[in-house]
């Protein structure tokens, strides 16, 4: 399988939990997988019960996006009192393929003054968890979080054994 | 210079620069500027985003199908390797196209570095290759074709970011190895290379070259304090598609801080310049001293007369 | 060789065998008129073949060990540091040393000065054995060696300087061999070669001057791409393809006359008088444009730093160095050349000589390796590559020594035609040339 199909099948899988995740009331779910990397890494089943009664407050998370307010300098002079939007899902702005030709084009489209920076949404995961984690003393590491699947062990040379002062250097 | 003349004269230029343009050279040539392909892409490399997971380099060696590595690529104890006493650290070679660095600057968290080719508007490699080897695509890759490579290494003593490596190991096949921007198998196919898209960080960021410049600058903008205000590599030696954002000074995390903005073509433009002169002026200067040297031996006093030898030794320099 | 002259053996230097009044044979004119067993005798008693032999015992299965596990089991080239000795000494220092080509055929051929006739020939040679070996290095270097045709027909970079010096260095060693083929065609008696190849000697000496200009230029030049790697030093933004230029003028001179030193006190027997008796004075007057080229060489060296600004590198460690260069490879040869041109001693000349060139190697090496990636870390060669480079110029030696043996470089062929039509005169040869050698010589050979 390509890393594009991958990614397709991705965005499907994430798409359909953003579905059934808004179309069940506008309540919270409870679980939701996180399998963007399910080549190298296992899904990670993430906790959102358990987080978000960590969180004092969502935006700590959805920025201003479930109408809670936000205290970000950088987005408090637009959204202060920014309503509840329809969907909150993390893929709803952050898409999975930031890069792709697809994106990149739909991108240079928009007229945003301020969004044209967004993160995809790995990186929005991997920033929300382990800015979190680091200061609640979270699990920071990579197989803390993700198992890591024969073919990651194979991706990062697991076996390898070689000397460390030689690593193939002239 | 009158009005007309000046018009003309600016008309004759803009011919000749469409007539360069539009002849689709992919080479900067020693005759003008070359501001790079309008829509070429490139990568902005976010030094404050980077955790040091080498999952770049994972990415880099199966998608470039490179040799194993001596150690895995989770093996973080390659940070504290050092090589020639110590100076230097790892650096690209034949079997690593892209390296993460680590350095620790005073009373501060530890900052990463990726390496790898930065993919310059008007790359040193490419205007030093004698078999034109490299090319410079539109979608911003330089690119190599190793099937001409002589192995003479001459981009390696150019390119300003030591980049280009070398299959010294090889007796046979030995050419000149580096980081293509996955050009090949992705980036002509509108995909973003192996290493940015393993990135989890998003420390690399890939986009037009133009919208990465003005994404950088938000960056720096919109986060007071977090990095220095530079876009390395915005301006840098002509320019280059790799750019790097960088939390304290560049030459603390291994780059050259002055490299100067001139992409490295201009410092033997002056050189190149001289040859047509040479080759149009001397043929005639020297059958021209020929013909005085000659009339004067005809009156026969020239045998003897070794002070001669003075001018002439002055008049080659 | 020298105790068989002594003995009254007489190396070939005619068409004609004196003692059977035959030609000599092919066979004949390489063992020099000698019987295989003489000639291998006399090689066998030169202690200088021993050392050549022992080079050549340990240095050639090194190249061979080269071409079978590549350049990095023998050198310490790197990706840092690209380019070694092969390159540093081989191509950078051979080609300036070689520039006497140009410089002679030039005051000769070009300024009329046929007072330098008696050692124009050995000049040529000079000039094109120095550039063919650079080739024999470059071709121990490329990595694939197989390929250095490629520029010229198959893969075109016209905007590279390397360019240039590939393309320059291959006509201009076209150009070397036709020059040097002159006495090549007397040997082998084929006088319709000479007569062609003096018709055009006009046109290959320009030309000589012209890629000459730019291909040392141009090795310069090659240094303009490292502008942050070479120290400020031996580096000039506007100025390195004239320094390397200008240098090379006193560098293809003082090695001509080097050369010559040695063959003076090596292969005297082989020179004829009019080599011999004219050497002083073709020294000192070598010595003259050495001269002046090497003050040239100083000043603009000088201008160099005052354009960049670079004084304040002077006060540093690597100024120290370059100031022991300056000195030791432009200054000294300058006073000793002044004094020995004032007071006509040439053997003062050939010491200052001496200097120039080990101070033109010493820039070359400097700007190649030594202060090349001054801001990164020294890297030393690599044993295997000192021996390589060694064993490749014991190549050169050997060659060098082999056609001057044969070819009449440091002699006079004595042709066919003159002995035919006036014996007389021929015979009263060497009176004449003792008058007046340089023209004696120069009216023989023409």
């Amino acid at each position: 399988m390509s890393a594009k199909q991958i990614l397709t099948t991705l965005m499907m899988v994430l798409a359909l939990i953003v579905v059934g995740s808004t179309t069940m009331a506008a309540d919270m779910p409870e679980q939701v997988s996180l399998d963007t990397m399910v080549e190298l890494f296992e899904a990670v089943e993430f906790d959102h019960d358990m987080h978000s009664e960590l969180g004092e407050d969502c935006s700590v998370c959805h920025h201003h996006t479930t109408g809670t307010g936000t205290t970000d300098d950088r987005c408090i002079s637009c959204h202060a009192n920014s309503d509840e939007l329809e969907t909150v899902a993390c893929i709803n702005c952050h898409v999975s393929d930031p890069f792709s030709s697809e994106h990149l084009s739909r991108e240079s489209q928009e007229i945003y003054q301020f969004h044209i920076d967004r993160p995809g949404l790995k990186a929005a995961y991997h920033w929300n968890c382990i800015g979190c984690h680091e200061e609640m003393d979270g699990p920071t590491g990579c197989e803390d979080c993700h198992a890591r699947t024969p073919e990651g062990d194979e991706f990062y040379h697991k076996d390898a054994t070689g000397s460390a002062d030689e690593g193939g250097h002239h | 210079m009158s009005g007309i003349s000046r018009r003309k004269f600016l008309a004759a230029s803009v011919a000749v620069g469409a007539a360069t343009t539009l002849g689709g050279t992919k080479k900067a040539l020693a005759a003008g500027s070359f501001s790079g392909y309008p829509n070429s892409m490139g990568v902005l490399v976010d030094l404050t985003r980077c955790i040091g997971c080498r999952s770049c380099e994972a990415a880099c060696n199966k998608e470039q199908k490179l040799p194993d590595p001596n150690l895995p690529f989770d093996d973080m104890s390659v940070f504290d390797q050092t090589f020639h006493h110590g100076t230097q650290k790892r650096r690209t070679d034949e079997s690593a196209y892209t390296v993460v660095n680590r350095y620790t600057p005073e009373g501060s968290e530890p900052i990463y570095r990726k390496v790898q080719c930065n993919h310059c508007a008007e790359p040193a490699c490419l205007s030093s290759c004698f078999v034109n080897a490299y090319t410079k695509t539109k979608e911003g890759a330089v690119i190599y074709d190793g099937s001409v490579c002589v192995g003479c290494r001459n981009c390696m003593i150019a390119c300003p970011f030591n980049v280009p490596a070398y299959s010294y190991s090889s007796a046979f096949g030995a050419v000149v190895k580096k980081c293509i921007f996955c050009h090949e198998t992705r980036l002509k196919d509108g995909l973003p290379p192996a290493c940015v898209e393993i990135c989890p960080q998003e420390a690399l960021t890939f986009g037009k070259r133009k919208d990465l410049l003005k994404i950088g600058h938000q960056r720096i903008q919109t986060h007071p304090g977090r990095y220095i205000d530079r876009v390395y590599g915005e301006k840098e030696l002509g320019g280059t598609h790799w750019m790097y954002l960088s939390p304290i000074p560049v030459e603390e995390v291994g780059f050259d801080p002055r490299p100067g903005n001139e992409p490295i073509i201009s410092h033997v433009k002056e050189f190149l310049g001289v040859v047509p002169m040479v080759l149009a002026i001397w043929p005639a200067l020297f059958t021209g001293f020929h013909l005085l040297a000659k009339n004067q031996e005809g009156h026969g006093d020239h045998e003897h007369d070794t002070e001669h030898q003075h001018d002439e030794e002055g008049g080659q320099q | 060789m020298k105790s068989l002259v002594e003995l009254g053996v007489k190396p070939v230097d005619s068409l004609i065998n004196e003692r059977n009044d035959k030609r000599w044979s092919l066979m004949e004119k390489l063992f020099l008129g000698l019987s295989p067993g003489q000639y291998l005798g006399q090689a066998l008693r030169n202690p200088f073949n021993w050392i050549l032999g022992l080079i050549f015992a340990v240095g050639l299965p090194l190249i061979l060990y080269r071409f079978i596990f590549g350049l990095g089991a023998i050198t310490h080239a790197s990706n840092d540091y690209p380019w070694g000795l092969f390159l540093g000494f081989g191509l950078f220092c051979m080609v300036p040393l070689s520039a006497s080509g140009f410089m002679l055929g030039t005051t000769v051929e070009i300024f009329g000065r046929h007072d330098f006739h008696p050692i124009e020939r050995l000049a040529l040679l000079n000039g094109l054995l120095g550039y063919f070996f650079a080739v024999v290095y470059l071709m121990v270097d490329l990595g694939q060696p197989w390929r250095l045709p490629y520029p010229m027909f198959w893969s075109f970079g016209p905007a590279a300087v390397l360019f240039l010096v590939a393309w320059h260095v291959a006509t201009y060693l076209s150009v070397q061999i036709a020059e040097v083929s002159v006495a090549f065609f007397e040997w082998m008696d084929w006088l319709g070669g000479k007569r062609f190849i003096r018709r055009i000697t006009i046109g290959l000496t320009v030309s000589g001057i012209i890629l000459s200009t730019l291909h040392q230029g141009a090795l310069g030049a090659l240094f303009n791409y490292a502008p942050g790697k070479v120290h400020p030093l031996w580096y000039s933004a506007s100025f390195q393809w004239i320094h390397f230029f200008v240098s090379a003028i006193p560098a293809g001179l003082c090695m001509v006359i080097v050369v010559s030193t040695i063959i003076k006190k090596t292969m005297a027997w082989r020179c004829d008088d009019g080599f011999l008796d004219s050497l002083d004075r073709c020294t000192l007057g070598i010595a003259k444009g050495a001269a002046m080229g090497l003050i040239t060489y100083l000043v603009i060296k000088f201008i160099g730093v005052a354009h960049d600004n670079e004084w304040a590198y002077l006060a540093t460690g690597w100024g120290a160095w370059f100031l022991f260069e300056m000195f030791v490879g432009v200054l000294l040869p300058l006073v000793l050349f002044a004094y020995a041109i004032r007071h006509q001693v040439a053997s003062l000349a050939r010491w200052g000589a001496a200097f120039t060139v080990l101070g033109i190697v010493l820039n070359r090496l400097n700007t190649a390796l030594i202060t090349f990636n001054w801001k990164l870390y020294q890297e030393i060669p690599h044993i295997f590559e000192f021996i390589v480079a060694l064993t490749v110029f014991a190549i050169y030696i050997t060659t060098y020594r082999f056609i001057l043996y044969r070819l009449p470089i440091l002699y006079s062929w004595k042709e066919q035609p003159q002995e035919a039509l006036a014996p007389e005169a021929v015979k009263a040869a060497p009176a004449s040339t003792t008058v007046s050698p340089a023209n004696a010589v120069y009216r023989k050979i023409d």
